[in-house]
């Protein structure tokens, strides 16, 4: 069943929702990449030290750390990808 | 409305080159979380590469000449003997700990590079620059600024003597 206009834009978003979502994304995703720095300089700093046991959890964490990232840009990308097909379809 | 006369025509390197001046430096929202994203790629690809070169390649002890450095004889507990490995260049020490064990360290503080000195009744080794502090039996660092531990001489005995055949980073 085709759902009714107003459901859709309640679904997909808006424009105006678009930039706060871009800026809260952008913020998390720059937190997340300055708690990445940290664990490198760290890692580093352990690896010299001879601390060699933190190292791969150090790794892990900021495996994670870009997924989330990469996942919160993949939902901004999706966000912006309905936008443009709700537009399409309207204008068609 | 006919276009005034006056209009310069678009000139031809226009075409390959369609962006504004004011345009050029202007980065959106998107581009930068891209961006982001892809830095966060990289940090993390380096931190697993940190862990990779930490567990594979760095852990190996330096294998070294061996050179006799003292007799374990001449070594009382809590006394300690200054000597150099593996080039003259690099100052090392050996002490008797608490425990009785023998032990070399590295004297090169691992803050600023100041010479490390024993410190017997508090079985530490001691950087009279800036107030670093080591333990005697393990070298890692317990007060003060350095945060590295001291690279240890690995030693093996013959007898009462006693050679440097290593250092551990």
């Amino acid at each position: 069943m085709r759902s009714s206009p107003k459901e859709r834009t309640s679904e997909v978003g808006t424009p105006r929702q678009g930039l706060p979502l871009f800026t809260a994304i952008c913020v998390l995703i720059g937190t997340l990449v300055v708690i990445q720095l940290w664990l490198l300089a760290a890692a580093l700093d352990a690896l010299l030290g001879g601390h060699t046991a933190v190292l791969f959890p150090a790794a892990a964490a900021s495996a994670v750390l870009f997924l989330v990232n990469a996942g919160l840009l993949l939902h901004a990308l999706n966000f912006d990808r309905r936008l443009r097909d709700r537009d399409h379809d309207a204008g068609a | 409305m006919a276009a005034p006369q006056d209009e310069k025509p678009v000139p031809r390197w226009r075409e390959d080159f369609p962006i504004a001046w004011e345009r050029d430096h202007y980065i959106s929202r998107r581009e930068l979380v891209k961006f982001l994203t892809l830095g966060s790629a990289l940090l993390a690809g380096m931190s697993v590469l940190v862990a990779v070169v930490g567990r594979w390649f760095l852990r190996r002890p330096r294998e070294g000449p061996s050179v006799p450095i003292g007799k374990a004889s001449e070594i009382p507990p809590g006394g300690s003997l200054l000597f150099r490995y593996p080039t003259d260049d690099d100052p090392c020490i050996l002490l008797r700990a608490r425990d009785g064990k023998l032990r070399a360290y590295s004297q090169v503080c691992t803050h600023l590079s100041c010479a490390v000195i024993h410190r017997p009744q508090r079985d530490r080794l001691f950087c009279p620059c800036h107030q670093g502090w080591f333990d005697a039996a393990s070298g890692s660092p317990t007060g003060g600024p350095p945060t590295r531990r001291l690279p240890r001489i690995r030693l093996r005995a013959e007898g009462d003597e006693i050679f440097a055949e290593g250092k551990d980073l």
